[in-house]
């Protein structure tokens, strides 16, 4: 028996996912639950053990292919009989429509073969779009079409297949002086890269930002700083932002928030599932910490730990990955004055945190040195206006120039 | 010794399958062998479509030279001398094979005269007229075709009792023919030779002439085959033929008797699969002989490709072209493969017929509710002014999608109309794309767009209430 495994549904919403690497090869002989392939979809990455123990007949995807949920990913041999040898039929034959009349003008008689009772046809998509499907290894079947009645486009084709619109007739060039590389957009890039665009070509983005006295909180890190590496946590800003911008949220729902645009309604969340941006080797990740208004400063900071350890190591659930309702990004540690973030879509805001610096500012009359930085505030002009967002960030600026005020906010 | 040649592919066959696919090797670059044991171009070429339709044109204009009286043209002293119309037709012949040798040199096919023989998976002997050859290719298309079957009463002898190749080779027109067999040869031969003046029998066993072809299209023929003094019994069957007569079991169960000058046997045709050494190379065939083969024209051993008539029914010359390209395009390593929707079929009566897809009962077994428009050709001005009002169109669609599923007509130039159908079929055309189609006035394919109009009741050249 020859079996076409699919790739199973890995998780909510997740439709497709990449092949980053085979562990197997053709011919190998595999046992039941030996991880086959280690996909990629939304940002973490699965493997995928076999379902059964067998000899690896084909791969359907090479490495950086993009596969849809229930195409076929592999196909496995399980001796049960000689089919080993025998051709591998298509996912899906393609049916012919009809046979027509056994014999026609061309022909000098009646063949004695019975007429073959003709079959419907399930896809509908013309010769020269069928020929590239063949071409890109995707089974029409699997393939939703666009066009009028269902009709499957080229467009469509190539989209299944995770490929960009065709380029216009490139012109050659002459190239620039000095060498160029190509890398291929894969992996987590093409993740990020998607999102983004996505996310600049949906929401009308502005961007607030503000400069906030963060002594205080300097002071309040300094002191707790030592006992927190006793119990082994490293404490740093973030968990405080994130403790400030809670009651904040709280007070802005409609920043805790997402655009239903086929309804036309807005989605306000009673949950504050916090969003950390996390720079890694492959890229940009965005684990997730759950119900971040239930937990204490230490609570959190032990948790970014954990989370961003795990993201950089490449070993994120999808559930640690997804639900997030407003995102934090902090570019602080790395330098610079402020940035306009791009939103985490679908939300409908992005606080960029920023290098904490000493700097003289005037307070009572007075020139002093404090702990000064810049909070970017980019949110979804369609669902929020510019005063909202002012006071959104003033009211996180108040709780982070005096923390105290944390003391009288509850979860 | 007994000399070898190495190519990369060899193509056995060279009618419109092999040809074909010699011609695209060529194109891919490929080093190619054709081997062909008679004459460039095949069945199809020499002894089929081309002379049959030729002589086919002859009658017809006969005939319609005949029926101008009606309308003002008078030609009297029509004589139809048939040597010189073969003549004429072998030149049609010479001049598309020369046409064929002509391509095969330009894309540096090498054609070798001969019979061959597989030895191995790769290897194959070919008989020539200089003794045996050897060659080894990497990989060999089987295009060998099909030949008639014969009947073991009407043994062919060459003289009375004949195949359609010396039927389409007489040098004069027989007084009486009979034919067995009321299939597609049957009847175009049988329509040919009543149009040049013979009286015409035809002795079908199946319950309807043209077997497999939608009876409403039949009967528009058969109508024509009774104007033409052609008589015609279906489940009938043909005993034996002495003194110049054909005995038969007629539809009644009575003995019917058929002065036949000539007895023209046309009951199918078996593929060229047996006595090429298939065994030997492992290629499997099914229980009628035919090669079984994917869509990608491969046989069961890997190298081993087959095309056309051999591969099994239809048995059209169109099919295996088509074959014939994917064949080759493997070979070169394209993803090419047979994933046509539908086959149009021709048949070159008068009228004629052509049809692609489904019928309207077809489309119902395969869960279809289907909406049939239809168009008759008297209702057509240029069939009108042709004098050629017989027949109709019919589109057969899908009653919620209005996806063309079918495309059926009977009447004048049917052949040249079928195209658009199968473009319809293949582009998942619906009524809609052909009725909206502009159609040129006065022409036939207006039947079409009419057709296409008939299906949702609007029409323009007939009363649907």
């Amino acid at each position: 028996m020859v079996y076409e495994f699919r790739l199973p549904d890995i998780g909510e919403g997740i439709a497709e996912g990449e092949v980053v690497k085979w562990h197997v090869k053709e011919g190998d002989e595999v046992k039941e639950n030996q991880p086959l392939v280690e996909i990629m979809t939304d940002k973490v990455n699965v493997e995928i053990p076999s379902p059964r123990k067998g000899t690896i007949q084909r791969l359907m995807a090479k490495e950086g292919e993009v596969i849809k949920v229930g195409q076929v990913l592999i196909v496995i041999a399980d001796g049960s009989s000689a089919a080993a040898t025998t051709l591998i039929p298509a996912a899906k034959p393609v049916p012919a429509i009809a046979k027509p009349p056994p014999s026609a003008s061309r022909q000098q008689g009646i063949s004695p073969a019975p007429i073959q009772a003709p079959k419907p046809r399930e896809v509908l998509a013309t010769p020269a779009t069928r020929k590239l499907a063949r071409d890109l290894g995707v089974d029409l079947s699997l393939v939703q079409g666009t066009g009028r009645g269902g009709r499957i486009t080229d467009e469509d084709v190539r989209q299944f297949k995770g490929l960009p619109r065709p380029v216009a007739a490139t012109v050659a060039v002459a190239g620039p002086r000095g060498a160029e590389e190509r890398i291929q957009l894969r992996g987590i890039r093409r993740v990020v890269a998607q999102h983004m665009v996505k996310s600049r070509s949906t929401a009308a983005q502005v961007t607030h930002v503000d400069e906030v006295d963060m002594s205080e909180v300097a002071h309040l890190r300094e002191k707790s700083k030592v006992s927190a590496e006793k119990r082994g946590v490293k404490l740093t800003y973030l968990p405080f932002i994130i403790k400030a911008l809670i009651p904040a949220l709280k007070q802005y729902p409609y920043l805790n928030a997402s655009l239903d645009e086929e309804k036309e309604e807005i989605i306000l969340r009673r949950y504050y599932n916090i969003g950390i941006a996390t720079d890694t080797d492959q890229g940009l990740v965005v684990p997730v910490i759950k119900e971040a208004d239930h937990k204490s400063i230490t609570q959190l900071a032990t948790e970014i730990t954990t989370l961003s350890d795990k993201a950089r190591a490449g070993q994120l659930t999808l559930d640690e990955i997804q639900g997030s309702t407003f995102t934090v990004t902090n570019v602080g540690g790395i330098g610079g004055m402020f940035a306009t973030p791009i939103i985490n879509y679908p939300e409908v805001g992005i606080l960029g945190v920023h290098k904490i610096t000493k700097r003289p500012v005037v307070k009572d009359n007075q020139i002093v040195i404090r702990d000064m930085t810049y909070l970017s505030l980019s949110f979804d002009h369609r669902v929020l206006d510019g005063a909202m967002a002012a006071h959104f960030v003033n009211t996180i600026k108040q709780y982070l120039e005096d923390p105290k005020l944390l003391l009288l906010e509850t979860d | 010794m007994m000399t070898t040649q190495k190519t990369e592919v060899a193509v056995i066959g060279s009618g419109p399958g092999g040809y074909v696919a010699a011609i695209r090797l060529g194109e891919l670059g490929k080093e190619t062998i054709l081997i062909e044991r008679e004459s460039l171009g095949g069945v199809c070429l020499n002894i089929g479509c081309i002379p049959s339709k030729a002589l086919i044109r002859i009658a017809k204009l006969k005939q319609r030279i005949e029926a101008a009286k009606q309308i003002g043209l008078e030609v009297s002293g029509i004589n139809v001398d048939l040597a010189k119309v073969q003549t004429w037709k072998q030149q049609v012949v010479d001049r598309l094979v020369s046409g064929i040798d002509y391509l095969l040199k330009g894309n540096n096919v090498k054609v070798i005269k001969g019979t061959a023989k597989f030895t191995g998976p790769h290897e194959l002997e070919v008989t020539t007229a200089n003794g045996a050859e050897s060659i080894e290719a990497k990989d060999v298309i089987i295009a060998t075709g099909s030949r008639y079957f014969d009947l073991p009463a009407f043994k062919f002898n060459g003289t009375t009792i004949i195949s359609s190749t010396e039927a389409l080779s007489l040098k004069q027109v027989p007084k009486n023919l009979a034919i067995i067999g009321g299939g597609v040869s049957g009847l175009e031969m049988g329509t040919m030779y009543a149009q040049l003046g013979c009286k015409v029998s035809v002795i079908e066993m199946l319950d309807q002439l043209l077997p497999g072809t939608d009876i409403d299209l039949v009967r528009v023929v058969e109508r024509s085959l009774r104007r033409l003094g052609i008589e015609y019994h279906v489940k009938s069957k043909a005993n034996s033929y002495r003194d110049g007569k054909v005995y038969a079991t007629l539809e009644d169960g009575k003995e019917g008797t058929f002065e036949a000058e000539k007895v023209l046997v046309t009951v199918g045709r078996r593929p060229n699969s047996d006595g090429m050494g298939l065994e030997t190379a492992g290629v499997q065939t099914d229980s009628h002989g035919f090669i079984q083969v994917n869509k990608k024209m491969q046989t069961n051993v890997p190298g081993i490709y087959a095309i056309g008539d051999v591969v099994g029914p239809p048995m059209l010359a169109h099919k295996a072209s088509k074959e014939g390209i994917i064949a080759a395009e493997v070979i070169g390593g394209m993803n090419s493969e047979a994933d046509f929707h539908a086959i149009p079929g021709v048949i070159f009566t008068d009228p004629e017929i052509a049809t692609v897809g489904l019928t309207e009962s077809q489309a119902k077994e395969n869960g279809y509710e289907p909406i049939v428009g239809r168009f008759p050709f008297t209702a057509l001005g240029r069939a009108v002014l042709a004098g050629e009002t017989e027949g109709f169109s019919k589109i057969v669609a899908d009653k919620t999608s209005n996806l063309v599923l079918g495309v059926h007509i009977v009447g004048s130039e049917a052949s040249d109309l079928i195209s658009e159908g199968a473009l319809a079929i293949e582009m998942g055309a619906t009524l809609e794309d052909i009725g909206f189609t502009v159609h040129p006035h006065p022409t036939l394919p207006e039947s079409l767009m009419e057709a296409a109009e008939a299906a949702k009741g609007k029409a323009i050249h007939i009363i649907q209430k």
